[in-house]
């Protein structure tokens, strides 16, 4: 295929929006508009360079990590519960839940009543409080292109298919629904966990600066540990 | 025995105060009090009396009939309100079974000519084929009220609410599917009643057209042919009405299917978690994304860059000093190591400032390579550590603002423990 770079007029700031973890949509129209017009292109291009670009047709665009290397993480458990939270709580207000999550809004001031309401369940992805709320799912929802803020009102963007999709298939999934009815375990995925320090370090990406975003202690750890084998030595 | 004439009359004179009365009537009955307050809300210049003479004429002409054990109620006589639903075009969906009720009568019918033909019964013939005739144009009829029905149900669940639950909104779309989409589709299946009749009368209509060439005419050819041409008209408009259903309503069931499906999914996932956790959800289910690089620290240009030179990539052979030759000029001095520095360091202690001492040891030494030094050697925990006021130093390019640390061994006294984070900028 040729490839003509003068073309790709949007290719850094696509690259490093989906390189991040954003996914593309008609929210940023520009970006967006480039990525439809020349979808095989860059599709070619993102592919030579080993990322996989996802068209989906219900209007955006990601990354899909390779599959070695992709291990579902706290986010994904973490927004994923929070869309289910929201369906079924929306369900239960008797308001529609696609309106609300395919481009339909959610008030700022509604998440304190969820949070009450689904206390057990937030717990479980290390979510207690109204900050943590909108730090760890509200902001990460926004960071990754699945919403967007605006004076207190979160808009929800087309990506969200993504987590409609798992409410499908998770309802398709009769191993799951017959396994809520038996005492035996489910398998455990495996999870990366987001805090580890072997994981952040783990890259062979010359643009991965993952170590910066060491905390002091872990920095001091390793360096500690790092002497040590130097002394030793 | 009511007059027509005057019935139709009352029906136009009054039509301002009937259209709205029908939308009412359409919902169910009305008591004689609402009936007066509707008509006194349209008719703010009339008296009591008025609107009670107004009432008497329609009761009499047989348009408003008191519901039956209610005489109280009252509602539209069915023949008027049909007539008006017609005027109005507002349809209401008829059912599939009244349809194949007709098409079993149209085979029972198709049935009396074939026995007229027999007996050679001319008028008996003739009014056979015309009470077909008619029944197909009731079919016909049946179907496009059906059609304008179907479109209306449409309508109605695209128009209605967007924040009442999509399971109400489309309530309406899911029973007309289920209550007669459905059934005409089997009904006008290849082999349903629909397909089967059909070819029945037709079959014979064509039976007749041959034996009257060779018997002799009973009833003329063009009647017959007229017949036949209806049944296929019928046959036509049942397909394009069913065809027009799936389309104006598949797509909506299949929205409210999907609904119903997330909705479901959503809540099962949630007693999943509920009972056995967050990593109870099967990890094929879950998205997969790379994780947010919130620390991804690369400008717009060094990322171009390197796509650019990941796309332009051509391999190079590394060029490795050959270890026969030495090298011509200055030997390179070989990196500091963080052991050969920490212990510089330490027998420089105490130190009154840090970045001082630094810039002392590395006059020439690089910018960044200095700050990594002075973050290093500041948290090693060898050294106890005191901030110190915020002051300008000089490197060989740039001039850094930075809150140096006073160091000493930190098996003396700790000067400052509460200093544990380095404040540079």
């Amino acid at each position: 295929m040729h490839l003509d770079l003068s073309e790709l007029s949007q290719l850094a700031p696509i690259f490093r929006e989906l390189f991040k973890g954003f996914h593309i949509s008609r929210r940023d129209p520009e970006l967006y508009a480039q990525l439809s017009n020349f979808q095989d292109q860059y599709r070619g291009l993102f592919k030579a360079l080993g990322f996989e670009l996802v068209c989906d047709t219900r209007g955006f665009y990601y990354f899909v990590p390779e599959l070695a290397a992709a291990q579902v993480n706290k986010t994904a458990q973490r927004l994923s519960l929070f869309t289910f939270i929201l369906v079924e709580h929306l369900a239960d207000q008797g308001r529609d839940p696609m309106a609300v999550l395919d481009g339909g809004s959610l008030g700022r001031d509604e998440l304190p009543s969820l949070l009450e309401k689904y206390r057990d369940l937030f717990i479980q992805a290390e979510v207690q409080t109204q900050d943590e709320l909108e730090e760890k799912i509200m902001r990460r929802m926004t960071q990754l292109g699945f919403a967007s803020e605006e004076n207190g009102i979160y808009r929800f963007l087309p990506p969200m298919h993504r987590f409609l999709d798992v409410c499908l298939s998770v309802q398709q999934d009769r191993d799951l629904a017959a396994s809520l009815h038996s005492a035996l375990p489910l398998p455990t995925p495996e999870l990366v966990d987001d805090d580890s320090d072997e994981q952040l370090l783990k890259t062979d990406d010359p643009l991965d600066l993952s170590p910066f975003e060491e905390t002091e202690e872990q920095a001091l750890a390793r360096a500690i540990a790092e002497e040590q084998q130097e002394i030793d030595a | 025995m009511i007059e027509p004439k005057r019935v139709l009359r009352a029906l136009a004179e009054h039509w301002a105060l009937l259209e709205p009365l029908c939308e009412h009537f359409d919902q169910g009955t009305l008591s004689l009090g609402e009936l007066r307050q509707q008509l006194a809300a349209r008719q703010l210049d009339s008296t009591p009396q008025d609107i009670t003479s107004l009432l008497d004429v329609w009761i009499r002409l047989d348009i408003l009939v008191p519901v039956a054990k209610s005489p109280n109620r009252f509602e539209l006589n069915a023949q008027i309100h049909d007539f008006l639903a017609y005027l109005r075009r507002e349809h209401r969906l008829g059912l599939c079974l009244e349809i194949e009720a007709y098409l079993r009568h149209l085979e029972r019918l198709a049935g009396h000519i074939q026995d007229a033909f027999d007996i050679r019964d001319g008028n008996d013939l003739a009014r056979q084929l015309r009470l077909l005739d008619m029944r197909v144009r009731d079919v016909l009829k049946k179907l496009d009220n059906d059609e304008q029905a179907l479109v209306a149900v449409a309508e109605r669940a695209k128009t209605s609410d967007r924040q009442i639950p999509l399971r109400q909104r489309y309530a309406e779309v899911l029973a007309t599917w289920d209550e007669y989409v459905e059934p005409m589709i089997q009904l006008v299946n290849a082999d349903g009643a629909f397909e089967q009749g059909v070819r029945k009368v037709e079959n014979v209509l064509l039976r007749l057209l041959g034996e009257q060439q060779r018997l002799g005419h009973l009833v003329d050819d063009d009647m017959l042919l007229r017949t036949h041409a209806r049944i296929l008209e019928m046959q036509t408009s049942a397909q394009l009405t069913l065809r027009h259903a799936r389309e104006l309503l598949l797509p909506l069931r299949e929205e409210a299917r999907r609904h119903n499906a997330v909705t479901r999914g959503a809540a099962l996932a949630l007693s999943v978690i509920r009972r056995k956790g967050l990593d109870a959800l099967p990890q094929a289910a879950m998205p997969m994304f790379t994780r947010p690089q919130s620390t991804f620290l690369g400008s717009a240009s060094q990322v171009e860059a390197y796509v650019y030179a990941l796309a332009r990539f051509e391999p190079k052979p590394a060029q490795f000093p050959k270890s026969h030759k030495t090298s011509k000029g200055e030997t390179p001095r070989a990196p500091r190591t963080v052991k050969e520095m920490l212990e510089r360091c330490e027998s420089a202690l105490p130190m009154p400032d840090l970045m001082v001492w630094l810039l002392e040891q590395e006059p020439n030494g690089a910018t960044d390579e200095l700050l990594y030094w002075f973050s290093r050697l500041s948290r090693e925990k060898r050294f106890s550590r005191e901030r110190l006021e915020r002051r300008d130093y000089h490197t060989r390019e740039h001039q850094v603002s930075l809150r140096s640390f006073a160091l000493i061994s930190s098996r003396d006294e700790p000067l400052d423990p509460s200093a544990s984070t380095p404040h540079a900028s």
